[in-house]
C-alpha cells in the first residue's frame, strides 16, 4: 500500500518534471536555462556514477574524466556523419577507422536498416557500446582496488585518468581519435534536453534500486569495513570490480552524451578539471547520497553557468570591496557563531587579524577608490573555478559529510511518520519506564539518588 | 639507433642528471609531507610553480630609492620572519636576531644598489616560497588534522587547482620567457671522439646546487635537534609530541623546507627550460611524485634516488627510441601505477630507511 503509493507519486513527479521541461522548451526566451537543464542531467549522469564509487564504496577514484573521454570517443566515432568523415576534417583518423567504425555501415551490413534510418536508435546503440567500451576500462582500472587502499589508489586512478586523458595526442592512438584536432560535427541528438532527461531519470532508478539492494548494501558494508564485510561473507574483489565497472558504464555514457552535447570532442574535452568538478559536486551534496549528488550537480553547473557575472571586467576596486566586505562578514559570523556555541575565547587572536585586514582593505579601497589602479577594469577570469576549489576546501573542513550527508530524500521522509510523533510501541515503552511499579529499577534509582543528596 | 654516439650519450648524461635533481628536489617535498602526516600534498606543484614566478617577478626589480627599499624591507622582513618565528621556534633569542639582522641587511642592500640578478632571485624566491609553503599548511591542511586520509587528498587537491587558477588570475594564462643574461647560458662544447657535446653551465649548475642543498637538509636533518624531533615525529607523532616535540610546528617545518627546495627546482627549471607559466606545474609535480614512489615514499635518500631514476629513464628512453617521445608523459604515470602495484615501498623499502 504504502509501496504503490510512493511509486505513484514518484511517477506523478517523473511526469510533472516531463511537463515543466515541456512548458520551458516551448517558451521562446528559455533556452538559456533549457540547456543549462541538459548539462545538469548529464553531468549528474557522471555525478551519481562517481558517487557509487567515492560515496558508497568508500573508494577514492581521481579516474573519472578517463571513463567519459572514452565514452565521448567511442559515442563521436560511431555516429559521426558521411560528410564529416571526409579526410579534409579528420586529416589524422586513419583509412580503417574512417572506413569501419561506422555504426551506420555495420547496421546496414547487418540489414538493419530500419534502425539505421533513425537518429535515436543509432544513439541508443552507440551509448550502450561507448558505456561498454567504458565499463571495460574500469573493469581493468578496477583491479588495482583489490591490492590498495586509501590515498595510493586515488593516486593509481588518477594515473588511469591521466592516461587515458594523454593517449588520444599520441600518434598511434590519433589513428582511431584525430589527435588534437578532435572530432567535431557530431550529432546533437543524444545532447538534447529529452534525451538527457531520460537517461538521466533512468540512471536515478537503476542508482536507487542498486543501493537498497543487496549489492549496495554490500559496497556500504565494504565502506564502513572491509575485514567486517569479508566476514559476513561479502566477496571483497567482486563487489569492488563490479562497482568500478558500472560506475564507469555510466560515466561513459555521460561522457557519450557530453560529446553530443558539444557536438565535438577533443583532446582538452574531458581533462581532469572535470573529475575534480564531480568531486565538488557530490561532497558538496554529500558523499554517499545520490540526492546530495543531484543536489551539488545542480549547484555547481548553476554557478558555472550563471557565474558569468562575476568573470565580467569591473573596475578592480569592486573586486577589493567584495573581498574587504566578505572577510569582514565572515568576521562577524565567527563571532556569532563561536558565542553561539560558548567557546572561550570568542575570538582568538588570529580572527582579529583576519578581521583586521579585511577592514583595512575596504578601508583602504573607500579611501584610494578613485586611484587609476583601482578605477581601471579588470577582468577576474577563472573566478568561478577559484570558487569552487575554496568551497571544496571550506567543506571539507567545516562540513565533511556536505549538505545531505548520507541521507536520501524520499516519500517516506516527506509523507511519513515524523520522528518527534512517537509510534504506539514507543508510547508503550515510555509508559513502562516512567511507571514505577512495572519498572522497579527506577524508583530504586530515585530512591538511590535521594539517598545521595 | 644507429647514429646514437658516445657524444650523444654524454650529452644525454648531462640532461638526464639536470632533470633528475630536479625531480629528486621536489620529491623531497612530497616524501617529507608524506613521511610527517601522509598526505600526498598535491598542491606540491604549484609551490614549484609559485617559485619560479616569485623568482621571475624578483628579477624584474630595478634598484628602489633608499627609502621606499627600507620600508619594503620592513614590511616584508616582518613578515618572512614572523612566519619563520612562529615556524622554527618562539625563544631561540640571539640566533634569531642574529638571522633577521642578516636578512633585513642583506635584502635591504640588494634592493638598493644593483638590479636582481639570478642567484638573489633564487633566494628571495626560496624565502617567499617558503612562507608560501607554511601559509598553505596553516590555512588548508591544519584545520584537518586528525580527518580521513581521504578528506585530505581532496583538499590538497583543491589546493592545487586553488592555486592553479590564482597563477592563471594573477600572473596571466600565457607563458612567459625567463631568460638571463648570464654566462651560464653560453653555449659549450666539448669534443669526445670526433663529435661535440654542447651543453651550457646550467646543466653543470644544477645538479651542483642540487647537491649543495642536499648536503645541507642532510645535515640538518640528522645533526640539529629540530631534525632530530622531525624523524621522531615521522616515527610516530604522538609519541613524539609526548617527549615534547612541537609537533605542529615540526609539520610547519616540513611544509617549509618542502616549499624552499621546490622553489629552487622551479627557479632552476625556470632557467634551464627558460619559461614560466602557471600550470608548469602540473607535469614535474605528478612526475616528482611518480620519483617519491619509485624511491620509497617517506624516505629522503629514496626521494632523490627515485628522481635520478626517473630522469634519466625519461632522457634516455627518449633518446634512444625517438618513436616514443609522445608516449614521454605517459611513460610517468605508467611507472608510477606499475610501481605502487608491484612495490609500493619502492626501490628503497620503508622499513629499511628512517622516514622523514
Amino acid at each position: 500500500m504504502m509501496r504503490t503509493r510512493n511509486t505513484l507519486l514518484t511517477l506523478a513527479t517523473v511526469l510533472l518534471a516531463a511537463l515543466g521541461i515541456y512548458i520551458l522548451t516551448q517558451l521562446p526566451s528559455a533556452g538559456g536555462l533549457v540547456s543549462a537543464l541538459t548539462l545538469v542531467f548529464i553531468w549528474g549522469i557522471a555525478a551519481i556514477s562517481l558517487n557509487l564509487i567515492n560515496g558508497q564504496l568508500g573508494i577514492l577514484s581521481l579516474g573519472h574524466h578517463g571513463f567519459m573521454l572514452i565514452g565521448g570517443y567511442v559515442t563521436a566515432l560511431l555516429v559521426l556523419p558521411e560528410q564529416e568523415r571526409s579526410p579534409f576534417r579528420t586529416r589524422l583518423l586513419s583509412e580503417w577507422a574512417r572506413e569501419n567504425l561506422d555504426l551506420d555501415k555495420w547496421l546496414r551490413g547487418l540489414g538493419l536498416d530500419f534502425l539505421a534510418n533513425s537518429m535515436d536508435a543509432k544513439f541508443i546503440i552507440a551509448l550502450l557500446i561507448a558505456g561498454a567500451a567504458a565499463s571495460l576500462v574500469g573493469f581493468i582500472v578496477g583491479f588495482p582496488s583489490l591490492r590498495l587502499k586509501g590515498d595510493y589508489l586515488a593516486i593509481v586512478t588518477f594515473g588511469f585518468g591521466e592516461i587515458i586523458r594523454l593517449l588520444p595526442s599520441t600518434p598511434e592512438v590519433a589513428r582511431f581519435t584525430n589527435g588534437p584536432l578532435g572530432i567535431k560535427g557530431i550529432p546533437a541528438d543524444a545532447g538534447s534536453i529529452w534525451w538527457a532527461f531520460t537517461v538521466f531519470v533512468l540512471t536515478i532508478f537503476f542508482f536507487s534500486r542498486l543501493k537498497y539492494s543487496s549489492y549496495g548494501r554490500a559496497f556500504e558494508g565494504i565502506r564502513e569495513d572491509e575485514i567486517a564485510a569479508e566476514a559476513m561473507g561479502v566477496n571483497l574483489a567482486y563487489h569492488k570490480v563490479l562497482a568500478f565497472t558500472i560506475s564507469a558504464f555510466f560515466a561513459g555514457v555521460a561522457g557519450g552524451m557530453y560529446a553530443s552535447y558539444l557536438q565535438s570532442v577533443d583532446t582538452q574535452t574531458f581533462n581532469f578539471f572535470v573529475t575534480f568538478f564531480l568531486l565538488v559536486a557530490i561532497s558538496l551534496g554529500g558523499l554517499g547520497s545520490i540526492t546530495g549528488a543531484i543536489l551539488g550537480t545542480a549547484i555547481v553547473v548553476l554557478v558555472r553557468i550563471y557565474g558569468g557575472f562575476l568573470e565580467q571586467p569591473y573596475p578592480l576596486s569592486y573586486a577589493f570591496y567584495t573581498l574587504g566586505g566578505l572577510m569582514l562578514l565572515a568576521f562577524g559570523f565567527t563571532y556569532y557563531i563561536r558565542t553561539a556555541r560558548r567557546l572561550r575565547p570568542v575570538l582568538e587572536p588570529k580572527h582579529y587579524w583576519f578581521g583586521a585586514i579585511g577592514g583595512v582593505l575596504f578601508l583602504a579601497t573607500l579611501i584610494f577608490q578613485n586611484h587609476p589602479f583601482l578605477t581601471e577594469p579588470q577582468q577576474l577570469f577563472g573566478l568561478r573555478r577559484i570558487l569552487l576549489a575554496v568551497v571544496l576546501i571550506l567543506i571539507m573542513i567545516y562540513r565533511r559529510e556536505g549538505i545531505m550527508g548520507r541521507a536520501e530524500l524520499s516519500w517516506q521522509m516527506l509523507f511519513g511518520p515524523r520522528a518527534v510523533t512517537p509510534t504506539d510501541e514507543q508510547r508503550a515503552q515510555d509508559a513502562w519506564l516512567s511507571n514505577p511499579e512495572l519498572n522497579p529499577g527506577l524508583r530504586e534509582d530515585k530512591e538511590g539518588e535521594n539517598g545521595a543528596s | 639507433m644507429e647514429n646514437y654516439t658516445l657524444a650523444r650519450g654524454v650529452q644525454d648524461f648531462f640532461n638526464a642528471l639536470t632533470l633528475g635533481s630536479l625531480y629528486a628536489l621536489i620529491a623531497l617535498g612530497y616524501t617529507m609531507v608524506y613521511g610527517i602526516i601522509r598526505l600526498i600534498n598535491f598542491a606540491h606543484g604549484e609551490i614549484f610553480m609559485l617559485g619560479a614566478f616569485f623568482a621571475f617577478y624578483a628579477m624584474l626589480f630595478t634598484p628602489l630609492p633608499w627609502a621606499v627599499a627600507l620600508l619594503v624591507t620592513v614590511l616584508v622582513g616582518g613578515v618572512v620572519l614572523g612566519v619563520l618565528r612562529a615556524v622554527l621556534s618562539a625563544s631561540s633569542g640571539s640566533r634569531q636576531i642574529i638571522l633577521g639582522a642578516v636578512i633585513f641587511i642583506g635584502s635591504f642592500l640588494l634592493l638598493t644598489f644593483r638590479a636582481v640578478g639570478w642567484v638573489e632571485a633564487l633566494l628571495i624566491s626560496m624565502l617567499l616560497t617558503a612562507v608560501a609553503g607554511v601559509l598553505l599548511e596553516a590555512i588548508a591542511y591544519r584545520p584537518l588534522r586528525g580527518a580521513p586520509r581521504e578528506s585530505m587528498l581532496i583538499t590538497a587537491i583543491a589546493a592545487s587547482f586553488f592555486l592553479q587558477n590564482v597563477g592563471q588570475l594573477i600572473f596571466g594564462p600565457r607563458i612567459q620567457g625567463f631568460t638571463v643574461e648570464t654566462s651560464l647560458n653560453q653555449v659549450l662544447t666539448l669534443n669526445i671522439g670526433g663529435d661535440t657535446v654542447y651543453f651550457t653551465g646550467i646543466l653543470l649548475l644544477v645538479p651542483a646546487i642540487t647537491a649543495v642543498l642536499l648536503f645541507i637538509l642532510n645535515r640538518f636533518i640528522t645533526q640539529s635537534r629540530l631534525g632530530k624531533a622531525m624523524r621522531a615525529t615521522a616515527q610516530d607523532a604522538e609519541v613524539a609530541q609526548m617527549m615534547g616535540v612541537n609537533v605542529n610546528q615540526i609539520i610547519s617545518l616540513t611544509f617549509l623546507i618542502g616549499a624552499t627546495l621546490a622553489a629552487a627546482a622551479g627557479v632552476m627549471y625556470a632557467l634551464r627550460f627558460g619559461q614560466v607559466h602557471p600550470l608548469m606545474g602540473l607535469l614535474p609535480g605528478i612526475k616528482a611524485f611518480t620519483a617519491a614512489v619509485i624511491g620509497g615514499i617517506g624516505s629522503l635518500p629514496g626521494a632523490v634516488l627515485g628522481g635520478l631514476v626517473l630522469g634519466f629513464i625519461e632522457i634516455y628512453v627518449v633518446s634512444l627510441f625517438p618513436a616514443l617521445t609522445a608516449y614521454r608523459d605517459v611513460f610517468a604515470f605508467v611507472l608510477l601505477i606499475l610501481i605502487l602495484l608491484f612495490r609500493p615501498s619502492g626501490l628503497i623499502g620503508e622499513d629499511l630507511t628512517e622516514k622523514v
